[in-house]
Protein backbone atom coordinates (compact mmCIF):
# COMPACT_ATOMS: atom_id res chain seq x y z
CA UNK A 1 0.00 0.00 0.00
CA UNK A 2 1.44 3.56 -1.24
CA UNK A 3 -1.01 6.02 -1.33
CA UNK A 4 -0.90 7.86 2.15
CA UNK A 5 -4.55 8.92 1.95
CA UNK A 6 -4.81 5.59 1.26
CA UNK A 7 -3.07 3.89 4.64
CA UNK A 8 -4.95 7.09 6.44
CA UNK A 9 -8.06 5.70 5.34
CA UNK A 10 -7.47 2.16 6.61
CA UNK A 11 -5.76 3.15 9.85
CA UNK A 12 -9.10 5.07 10.38
CA UNK A 13 -10.93 1.89 9.95
CA UNK A 14 -8.63 0.17 12.03
CA UNK A 15 -9.60 2.03 14.87
CA UNK A 16 -13.27 1.67 14.26
CA UNK A 17 -13.20 -1.64 14.50
CA UNK A 18 -10.76 -1.78 17.25
CA UNK A 19 -12.07 0.21 20.06
CA UNK A 20 -9.38 -0.25 22.28
CA UNK A 21 -6.08 1.57 21.85
CA UNK A 22 -4.50 0.52 19.01
CA UNK A 23 -0.55 -0.28 18.70
CA UNK A 24 1.17 1.58 16.37
CA UNK A 25 3.36 -1.19 15.71
CA UNK A 26 0.66 -3.41 14.49
CA UNK A 27 -1.03 -0.82 12.61
CA UNK A 28 2.02 -0.33 10.70
CA UNK A 29 3.15 -3.91 9.83
CA UNK A 30 -0.68 -4.63 8.88
CA UNK A 31 0.12 -1.90 6.09
CA UNK A 32 3.59 -2.55 5.78
CA UNK A 33 5.16 0.60 6.55
CA UNK A 34 7.54 1.74 9.42
CA UNK A 35 5.69 2.46 13.06
CA UNK A 36 7.22 6.22 12.59
CA UNK A 37 5.66 6.74 9.59
CA UNK A 38 2.88 4.96 10.60
CA UNK A 39 2.90 7.41 14.10
CA UNK A 40 2.71 10.71 11.92
CA UNK A 41 0.07 9.07 9.76
CA UNK A 42 -2.03 8.63 12.95
CA UNK A 43 -1.72 11.69 14.46
CA UNK A 44 -2.07 13.74 10.96
CA UNK A 45 -5.72 12.10 11.27
CA UNK A 46 -5.95 12.99 14.69
CA UNK A 47 -5.29 16.58 13.48
CA UNK A 48 -7.91 15.71 10.95
CA UNK A 49 -10.86 14.85 13.22
CA UNK A 50 -10.16 18.23 15.67
CA UNK A 51 -10.00 20.48 12.60
CA UNK A 52 -13.41 19.09 11.26
CA UNK A 53 -14.43 19.59 14.91
CA UNK A 54 -15.83 16.18 15.16
CA UNK A 55 -18.17 14.44 17.49
CA UNK A 56 -15.09 11.64 17.53
CA UNK A 57 -11.39 12.37 18.43
CA UNK A 58 -8.46 10.63 18.51
CA UNK A 59 -6.45 10.13 21.68
CA UNK A 60 -2.97 9.16 21.73
CA UNK A 61 -2.59 6.47 24.85
CA UNK A 62 0.53 4.17 25.62
CA UNK A 63 1.89 4.51 22.36
CA UNK A 64 -1.18 3.40 20.53
CA UNK A 65 -4.36 5.69 19.22
CA UNK A 66 -8.07 5.45 19.90
CA UNK A 67 -11.43 6.86 18.92
CA UNK A 68 -13.13 8.70 21.59
CA UNK A 69 -15.84 10.91 21.97
CA UNK A 70 -15.22 14.69 21.93
CA UNK A 71 -15.20 15.61 25.76
CA UNK A 72 -17.97 18.84 25.10
CA UNK A 73 -20.70 16.47 24.42
CA UNK A 74 -20.40 14.35 27.85
CA UNK A 75 -23.62 16.19 28.77
CA UNK A 76 -25.97 15.36 25.28
CA UNK A 77 -24.82 11.87 26.20
CA UNK A 78 -25.80 11.90 29.59
CA UNK A 79 -28.89 13.29 28.22
CA UNK A 80 -29.78 9.97 26.60
CA UNK A 81 -29.13 7.69 29.03
CA UNK A 82 -30.34 6.68 32.57
CA UNK A 83 -28.28 8.69 35.30
CA UNK A 84 -26.19 5.87 35.95
CA UNK A 85 -23.31 7.25 38.47
CA UNK A 86 -19.85 5.54 37.89
CA UNK A 87 -18.45 3.64 40.73
CA UNK A 88 -15.52 5.83 41.97
CA UNK A 89 -12.41 5.16 43.13
CA UNK A 90 -12.18 5.22 47.23
CA UNK A 91 -10.02 7.81 48.54
CA UNK A 92 -7.62 4.67 49.85
CA UNK A 93 -7.83 3.58 46.03
CA UNK A 94 -6.67 6.68 44.76
CA UNK A 95 -4.05 7.01 47.66
CA UNK A 96 -2.83 3.34 46.36
CA UNK A 97 -2.74 4.34 42.83
CA UNK A 98 -0.86 7.31 43.40
CA UNK A 99 2.00 5.58 45.04
CA UNK A 100 2.16 3.23 42.96
CA UNK A 101 1.97 5.55 39.96
CA UNK A 102 4.86 7.81 41.27
CA UNK A 103 6.85 5.18 42.79
CA UNK A 104 6.71 2.29 40.23
CA UNK A 105 7.82 -0.56 40.60
CA UNK A 106 7.24 -0.64 44.03
CA UNK A 107 5.98 -3.95 46.49
CA UNK A 108 3.26 -3.66 48.68
CA UNK A 109 5.55 -2.84 52.06
CA UNK A 110 6.47 0.47 50.56
CA UNK A 111 2.80 0.93 49.95
CA UNK A 112 2.25 0.43 53.54
CA UNK A 113 4.70 2.39 54.55
CA UNK A 114 3.94 5.65 52.91
CA UNK A 115 -0.19 5.33 54.22
CA UNK A 116 0.61 3.79 57.23
CA UNK A 117 -1.87 1.19 56.93
CA UNK A 118 -2.16 -1.96 55.54
CA UNK A 119 -3.11 -1.77 51.80
CA UNK A 120 -3.41 -5.02 50.70
CA UNK A 121 -7.54 -5.07 49.81
CA UNK A 122 -6.96 -2.03 47.82
CA UNK A 123 -4.12 -3.42 45.85
CA UNK A 124 -6.67 -6.53 45.43
CA UNK A 125 -9.46 -4.13 44.09
CA UNK A 126 -6.97 -2.13 41.70
CA UNK A 127 -5.53 -5.34 39.98
CA UNK A 128 -9.02 -6.45 39.34
CA UNK A 129 -9.81 -3.36 37.63
CA UNK A 130 -6.74 -3.97 35.74
CA UNK A 131 -5.48 -0.67 36.91
CA UNK A 132 -2.40 -1.94 38.60
CA UNK A 133 -0.65 -5.14 37.44
CA UNK A 134 2.20 -7.04 39.07
CA UNK A 135 5.87 -6.45 37.55
CA UNK A 136 7.95 -9.25 38.92
CA UNK A 137 9.26 -9.54 42.11
CA UNK A 138 11.60 -7.38 44.34
CA UNK A 139 15.44 -8.93 44.98
CA UNK A 140 14.81 -7.81 48.50
CA UNK A 141 13.92 -10.66 51.23
CA UNK A 142 10.86 -12.17 50.77
CA UNK A 143 10.92 -11.53 47.49
CA UNK A 144 8.00 -9.59 47.72
CA UNK A 145 5.74 -8.67 44.68
CA UNK A 146 6.57 -5.26 42.56
CA UNK A 147 3.31 -3.49 41.14
CA UNK A 148 3.00 -0.89 38.42
CA UNK A 149 0.09 0.96 36.35
CA UNK A 150 -1.19 -0.81 33.27
CA UNK A 151 -2.04 1.10 30.14
CA UNK A 152 -5.60 0.67 31.28
CA UNK A 153 -4.54 3.06 34.15
CA UNK A 154 -3.31 5.69 31.16
CA UNK A 155 -6.35 5.41 29.82
CA UNK A 156 -8.38 5.70 32.74
CA UNK A 157 -6.86 9.19 33.74
CA UNK A 158 -6.18 10.30 30.19
CA UNK A 159 -3.09 10.26 30.21
CA UNK A 160 -0.03 9.54 26.50
CA UNK A 161 2.23 8.21 28.78
CA UNK A 162 3.44 8.44 32.68
CA UNK A 163 5.39 11.50 31.80
CA UNK A 164 2.14 13.20 31.69
CA UNK A 165 1.42 12.93 35.31
CA UNK A 166 0.75 15.84 37.39
CA UNK A 167 4.09 16.73 39.67
CA UNK A 168 4.74 15.19 42.87
CA UNK A 169 6.98 18.12 44.77
CA UNK A 170 5.72 21.34 43.67
CA UNK A 171 6.76 24.67 46.02
CA UNK A 172 3.56 25.59 46.81
CA UNK A 173 3.13 22.27 48.91
CA UNK A 174 6.46 22.36 49.76
CA UNK A 175 5.50 25.12 51.23
CA UNK A 176 1.99 24.15 52.87
CA UNK A 177 3.91 21.15 54.64
CA UNK A 178 5.76 23.66 56.85
CA UNK A 179 3.30 26.34 57.52
CA UNK A 180 -0.24 24.56 57.24
CA UNK A 181 -1.94 27.79 57.68
CA UNK A 182 -1.67 29.02 54.78
CA UNK A 183 -2.32 25.24 53.09
CA UNK A 184 -5.92 25.23 54.88
CA UNK A 185 -7.09 28.13 53.65
CA UNK A 186 -6.25 27.19 49.54
CA UNK A 187 -7.24 23.81 50.56
CA UNK A 188 -10.79 24.93 51.19
CA UNK A 189 -11.91 25.19 47.65
CA UNK A 190 -11.22 21.13 46.75
CA UNK A 191 -13.75 19.24 48.70
CA UNK A 192 -16.90 20.78 47.08
CA UNK A 193 -15.07 19.84 43.77
CA UNK A 194 -15.17 16.39 45.30
CA UNK A 195 -18.82 16.48 46.42
CA UNK A 196 -19.89 17.35 43.36
CA UNK A 197 -20.27 14.48 41.54
CA UNK A 198 -20.82 12.01 44.41
CA UNK A 199 -24.49 10.80 45.78
CA UNK A 200 -25.68 12.64 48.29
CA UNK A 201 -27.90 11.57 50.96
CA UNK A 202 -30.45 13.61 52.74
CA UNK A 203 -30.19 13.32 56.02
CA UNK A 204 -33.52 13.69 57.78
CA UNK B 1 -29.77 17.07 61.96
CA UNK B 2 -26.57 19.86 62.37
CA UNK B 3 -24.48 20.12 59.61
CA UNK B 4 -22.36 17.37 59.16
CA UNK B 5 -19.39 16.45 58.63
CA UNK B 6 -16.46 15.51 55.21
CA UNK B 7 -13.86 13.69 54.50
CA UNK B 8 -15.31 10.72 55.89
CA UNK B 9 -16.93 8.04 53.78
CA UNK B 10 -20.30 6.11 54.82
CA UNK B 11 -20.14 3.11 51.91
CA UNK B 12 -23.33 0.71 51.55
CA UNK B 13 -22.96 -2.50 50.31
CA UNK B 14 -25.67 -4.48 49.16
CA UNK B 15 -24.04 -7.50 47.72
CA UNK B 16 -26.39 -9.34 46.01
CA UNK B 17 -26.93 -6.78 43.67
CA UNK B 18 -23.31 -6.03 43.78
CA UNK B 19 -23.95 -2.93 43.88
CA UNK B 20 -21.60 -0.37 45.99
CA UNK B 21 -22.44 3.83 45.89
CA UNK B 22 -20.25 5.51 48.37
CA UNK B 23 -21.64 8.45 49.99
CA UNK B 24 -19.50 11.08 51.50
CA UNK B 25 -20.81 12.35 55.30
CA UNK B 26 -20.30 15.90 56.09
CA UNK B 27 -18.19 14.28 59.31
CA UNK B 28 -15.19 16.69 59.47
CA UNK B 29 -17.44 20.30 60.49
CA UNK B 30 -19.33 18.52 63.46
CA UNK B 31 -15.32 17.62 64.47
CA UNK B 32 -14.90 21.42 64.03
CA UNK B 33 -17.93 22.89 65.71
CA UNK B 34 -17.01 21.05 69.31
CA UNK B 35 -15.30 17.50 69.56
CA UNK B 36 -18.20 16.75 71.61
CA UNK B 37 -20.67 16.29 68.39
CA UNK B 38 -19.03 13.55 67.21
CA UNK B 39 -20.64 11.57 69.35
CA UNK B 40 -24.17 12.66 68.26
CA UNK B 41 -23.33 11.93 65.10
CA UNK B 42 -22.27 8.70 65.04
CA UNK B 43 -25.32 8.40 66.69
CA UNK B 44 -27.44 9.47 63.68
CA UNK B 45 -25.66 7.35 61.85
CA UNK B 46 -26.69 4.54 63.80
CA UNK B 47 -30.07 5.44 62.92
CA UNK B 48 -29.43 5.84 59.60
CA UNK B 49 -27.85 2.39 59.36
CA UNK B 50 -30.80 0.67 61.08
CA UNK B 51 -32.98 2.12 58.80
CA UNK B 52 -31.01 0.89 55.86
CA UNK B 53 -30.29 -2.44 57.25
CA UNK B 54 -34.10 -3.00 57.44
CA UNK B 55 -35.62 -1.43 54.44
CA UNK B 56 -32.52 -3.03 52.16
CA UNK B 57 -30.34 -5.37 54.04
CA UNK B 58 -27.64 -3.29 53.03
CA UNK B 59 -24.04 -4.01 54.83
CA UNK B 60 -22.41 -0.78 56.37
CA UNK B 61 -18.91 0.18 56.56
CA UNK B 62 -17.97 3.59 58.42
CA UNK B 63 -14.37 4.80 57.93
CA UNK B 64 -13.62 8.01 59.22
CA UNK B 65 -10.03 8.60 58.30
CA UNK B 66 -7.75 6.67 55.58
CA UNK B 67 -5.04 5.67 58.35
CA UNK B 68 -3.58 7.16 61.39
CA UNK B 69 -1.40 9.60 59.33
CA UNK B 70 -4.55 11.29 57.39
CA UNK B 71 -5.95 11.73 61.07
CA UNK B 72 -2.76 12.98 62.23
CA UNK B 73 -2.06 15.13 59.44
CA UNK B 74 -5.67 16.34 59.48
CA UNK B 75 -4.65 17.72 63.10
CA UNK B 76 -1.76 19.26 62.42
CA UNK B 77 -3.85 20.89 59.45
CA UNK B 78 -5.93 22.26 61.97
CA UNK B 79 -3.36 23.63 64.78
CA UNK B 80 -1.91 25.08 61.69
CA UNK B 81 1.10 23.94 62.87
CA UNK B 82 3.89 22.50 60.25
CA UNK B 83 5.11 19.58 59.72
CA UNK B 84 8.61 20.02 60.20
CA UNK B 85 7.70 21.51 63.70
CA UNK B 86 5.11 19.60 65.16
CA UNK B 87 4.22 20.65 68.84
CA UNK B 88 4.15 17.22 69.57
CA UNK B 89 2.42 17.24 73.55
CA UNK B 90 -0.44 19.09 72.19
CA UNK B 91 -0.89 17.01 69.19
CA UNK B 92 -0.22 13.49 71.38
CA UNK B 93 -2.73 15.02 73.50
CA UNK B 94 -5.55 15.66 70.25
CA UNK B 95 -4.71 12.19 68.70
CA UNK B 96 -5.59 10.18 71.96
CA UNK B 97 -8.55 11.97 72.14
CA UNK B 98 -9.91 11.18 69.03
CA UNK B 99 -8.88 7.48 69.33
CA UNK B 100 -10.48 7.57 72.73
CA UNK B 101 -13.57 9.00 71.60
CA UNK B 102 -13.91 6.51 68.71
CA UNK B 103 -13.39 3.44 70.78
CA UNK B 104 -16.70 5.27 73.25
CA UNK B 105 -18.53 5.68 70.02
CA UNK B 106 -18.07 1.31 69.25
CA UNK B 107 -16.01 2.49 66.09
CA UNK B 108 -12.80 -0.32 66.31
CA UNK B 109 -9.98 1.50 66.18
CA UNK B 110 -7.13 -0.16 63.41
CA UNK B 111 -4.34 -1.58 65.35
CA UNK B 112 -2.22 0.78 63.37
CA UNK B 113 -3.71 4.29 64.76
CA UNK B 114 -2.39 2.57 68.26
CA UNK B 115 0.94 1.83 66.28
CA UNK B 116 1.37 5.83 65.79
CA UNK B 117 0.10 6.68 69.17
CA UNK B 118 2.74 4.61 70.67
CA UNK B 119 5.33 6.49 68.52
CA UNK B 120 3.74 9.86 69.27
CA UNK B 121 4.22 9.11 73.36
CA UNK B 122 8.17 7.66 72.27
CA UNK B 123 8.93 11.30 70.89
CA UNK B 124 7.03 13.19 73.13
CA UNK B 125 9.42 11.48 75.97
CA UNK B 126 12.62 11.75 73.87
CA UNK B 127 11.58 15.82 73.80
CA UNK B 128 11.49 15.94 77.50
CA UNK B 129 15.23 14.81 77.27
CA UNK B 130 18.07 17.33 76.40
CA UNK B 131 19.63 16.95 72.94
CA UNK B 132 23.18 17.18 73.80
CA UNK B 133 25.48 14.54 74.19
CA UNK B 134 28.52 14.86 77.12
CA UNK B 135 30.34 15.82 73.53
CA UNK B 136 28.70 18.83 73.49
CA UNK B 137 27.26 17.82 70.09
CA UNK B 138 23.45 18.07 69.31
CA UNK B 139 21.54 15.13 68.25
CA UNK B 140 18.86 14.66 65.68
CA UNK B 141 15.36 15.76 66.23
CA UNK B 142 13.21 13.06 67.86
CA UNK B 143 10.48 14.43 65.37
CA UNK B 144 13.06 14.25 62.17
CA UNK B 145 11.13 10.62 60.90
CA UNK B 146 7.95 11.31 61.47
CA UNK B 147 7.77 14.48 59.85
CA UNK B 148 9.44 12.92 56.42
CA UNK B 149 7.08 10.33 56.79
CA UNK B 150 4.18 12.57 57.49
CA UNK B 151 5.57 15.04 54.63
CA UNK B 152 5.49 12.04 52.11
CA UNK B 153 2.16 10.98 53.18
CA UNK B 154 0.76 14.54 52.28
CA UNK B 155 2.34 14.29 48.54
CA UNK B 156 0.62 11.24 47.73
CA UNK B 157 -2.46 12.90 49.27
CA UNK B 158 -2.37 15.84 47.00
CA UNK B 159 -1.52 13.21 44.13
CA UNK B 160 -4.53 11.06 44.68
CA UNK B 161 -6.39 13.85 44.71
CA UNK B 162 -4.91 15.54 41.29
CA UNK B 163 -5.81 11.99 40.26
CA UNK B 164 -10.01 12.00 40.94
CA UNK B 165 -9.36 15.42 39.25
CA UNK B 166 -8.06 14.26 36.01
CA UNK B 167 -10.28 11.41 36.12
CA UNK B 168 -13.26 13.90 36.46
CA UNK B 169 -11.98 15.02 33.26
CA UNK B 170 -11.13 12.08 31.38
CA UNK B 171 -14.72 10.00 32.52
CA UNK B 172 -16.23 12.22 29.62
CA UNK B 173 -14.70 10.46 26.80
CA UNK B 174 -16.14 7.96 26.08
CA UNK B 175 -14.67 4.60 24.39
CA UNK B 176 -16.07 2.23 21.85
CA UNK B 177 -16.46 -1.32 22.69
CA UNK B 178 -14.36 -3.18 20.13
CA UNK B 179 -16.24 -5.10 16.99
CA UNK B 180 -17.15 -8.60 17.43
CA UNK B 181 -13.84 -10.31 15.99
CA UNK B 182 -14.74 -13.59 16.89
CA UNK B 183 -15.78 -14.50 13.06
CA UNK B 184 -12.10 -14.20 12.35
CA UNK B 185 -9.81 -15.62 15.12
CA UNK B 186 -9.47 -19.27 15.89
CA UNK B 187 -8.40 -22.29 13.34
CA UNK B 188 -9.83 -22.04 9.96
CA UNK B 189 -11.36 -25.21 8.72
CA UNK B 190 -9.30 -27.86 6.65
CA UNK B 191 -10.35 -29.55 3.51
CA UNK B 192 -8.84 -32.58 2.15
CA UNK B 193 -8.79 -33.32 -1.08
CA UNK B 194 -10.58 -36.69 -1.59
CA UNK B 195 -11.81 -39.10 -3.72
CA UNK B 196 -14.94 -41.17 -2.77
CA UNK B 197 -13.14 -44.68 -2.89
CA UNK B 198 -10.20 -43.19 -0.81
CA UNK B 199 -13.07 -41.74 2.03
CA UNK B 200 -14.83 -44.80 1.92
CA UNK B 201 -11.17 -46.73 2.57
CA UNK B 202 -10.45 -44.50 5.37
CA UNK B 203 -13.85 -44.67 6.79
CA UNK B 204 -13.90 -48.16 6.91
CA UNK B 205 -10.46 -48.49 8.92
CA UNK B 206 -11.80 -45.87 11.08
CA UNK B 207 -14.99 -48.09 12.05
CA UNK B 208 -12.55 -51.15 12.37
CA UNK B 209 -9.90 -49.71 14.52
CA UNK B 210 -13.14 -48.14 16.88
CA UNK B 211 -14.39 -52.24 16.96
CA UNK B 212 -11.16 -53.44 18.11
CA UNK B 213 -10.30 -51.21 20.63
CA UNK B 214 -13.84 -51.81 21.73
CA UNK B 215 -13.24 -55.74 21.79
CA UNK B 216 -10.11 -55.01 23.90
CA UNK B 217 -12.00 -53.08 26.34
CA UNK B 218 -13.57 -55.86 27.32
CA UNK B 219 -11.38 -58.06 27.49
CA UNK B 220 -9.08 -56.20 29.82
CA UNK B 221 -9.52 -56.03 33.64
CA UNK B 222 -8.85 -53.19 35.55
CA UNK B 223 -6.30 -53.63 38.22
CA UNK B 224 -5.65 -51.02 40.65
CA UNK B 225 -2.82 -52.07 43.79
CA UNK B 226 -5.08 -50.74 46.84
CA UNK B 227 -4.01 -47.71 47.91
CA UNK B 228 -2.63 -47.55 51.57
CA UNK B 229 -4.18 -44.92 53.88
CA UNK B 230 -2.18 -42.91 56.21
CA UNK B 231 -3.38 -44.52 59.42
CA UNK B 232 -2.76 -47.77 58.01
CA UNK B 233 0.79 -46.63 57.26
CA UNK B 234 1.00 -45.35 60.73
CA UNK B 235 0.48 -48.52 61.92
CA UNK B 236 3.19 -50.45 59.70
CA UNK B 237 5.92 -47.92 60.54
CA UNK B 238 4.99 -48.03 64.55
CA UNK B 239 5.36 -51.80 64.34
CA UNK B 240 8.70 -51.86 62.53
CA UNK B 241 10.33 -49.27 65.02
CA UNK B 242 8.72 -51.63 67.95
CA UNK B 243 10.65 -54.53 65.92
CA UNK B 244 13.35 -52.89 65.00
CA UNK B 245 16.68 -52.98 67.03
CA UNK B 246 16.84 -49.93 69.71
CA UNK B 247 13.55 -49.14 68.28
CA UNK B 248 15.86 -47.00 65.70
CA UNK B 249 15.36 -47.05 61.88
CA UNK B 250 16.89 -45.42 59.14
CA UNK B 251 14.93 -42.96 57.05
CA UNK B 252 16.31 -44.50 54.09
CA UNK B 253 15.85 -47.57 54.93
CA UNK B 254 12.21 -47.34 55.18
CA UNK B 255 11.72 -45.71 51.85
CA UNK B 256 14.14 -48.31 50.20
CA UNK B 257 11.57 -51.16 49.31
CA UNK B 258 9.00 -48.66 48.02
CA UNK B 259 9.27 -48.09 44.56
CA UNK B 260 5.48 -46.48 44.14
CA UNK B 261 5.68 -42.85 44.04
CA UNK B 262 2.11 -42.84 45.95
CA UNK B 263 3.38 -44.78 48.53
CA UNK B 264 6.52 -43.24 49.58
CA UNK B 265 4.58 -40.01 49.49
CA UNK B 266 2.44 -41.70 52.54
CA UNK B 267 5.14 -42.82 54.25
CA UNK B 268 6.74 -39.44 54.72
CA UNK B 269 3.74 -37.46 55.29
CA UNK B 270 2.96 -40.93 58.23
CA UNK B 271 6.33 -39.67 59.40
CA UNK B 272 6.05 -36.10 59.81
CA UNK B 273 2.51 -36.84 61.54
CA UNK B 274 4.04 -39.27 63.99
CA UNK B 275 6.98 -36.97 64.69
CA UNK B 276 4.07 -34.07 65.11
CA UNK B 277 1.73 -36.01 67.51
CA UNK B 278 5.31 -37.02 69.50
CA UNK B 279 4.78 -40.93 68.55
CA UNK B 280 8.58 -40.66 67.18
CA UNK B 281 11.75 -38.36 67.24
CA UNK B 282 13.52 -38.14 64.13
CA UNK B 283 17.26 -36.94 64.12
CA UNK B 284 19.63 -35.85 61.61
CA UNK B 285 23.20 -35.32 62.97
CA UNK B 286 24.30 -33.07 59.48
CA UNK B 287 23.07 -31.30 56.60
CA UNK B 288 21.85 -33.90 53.47
CA UNK B 289 23.27 -36.64 56.35
CA UNK B 290 20.78 -39.71 57.33
CA UNK B 291 17.63 -38.87 58.88
CA UNK B 292 16.61 -41.53 61.81
CA UNK B 293 13.71 -41.98 63.27
CA UNK B 294 12.79 -43.35 66.76
CA UNK B 295 10.14 -44.34 68.30
CA UNK B 296 9.50 -42.48 71.43
CA UNK B 297 6.62 -44.31 72.78
CA UNK B 298 9.65 -46.49 74.09
CA UNK B 299 12.60 -44.44 74.64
Amino acid sequence: MQNRDRIKSAFESLLFVFGEPMDVRTAAAAVGIEKKEAQEIFRELARAYEERGSGIRIREIDGGFQFVTFEENYDYIRAITTPARERRLSQAALEVLAIIAYRQPVTKGEIDSIRGIKSDRVIEGLAAKELIEERGRSSAIGRPILYGTTGRFLAYFDLKDLGELPQLEDEELEEAIKSFGEYTAADEAAPAKTLAGQTELELL
Amino acid sequence: MDKIVYNSRFFMDKPCMRSFFGITILLKSVCDAANKDLHNALSNFNCLAIWYTIRMSYKIQLNIFEGPFDLLVYLIEKAEMSIYDIEISVITRQYLGHIRRLEESDVAVGSEFMVLAATLIEIKSQMLLPRITPAGETMEDPREGLSQKLAEYVRFKRAAAALETLREDAGHKLEKPQEDLQPFVGEPDIFLKMDMDRFIEAFRAFIYRRKKTEELQHMRRHIERERVSLETKIGAISELLRAAKNHVLKFGELLAKITDRYDKVVTFIALLDMAKSGQLIARQSQNFGEIEVENAEQG
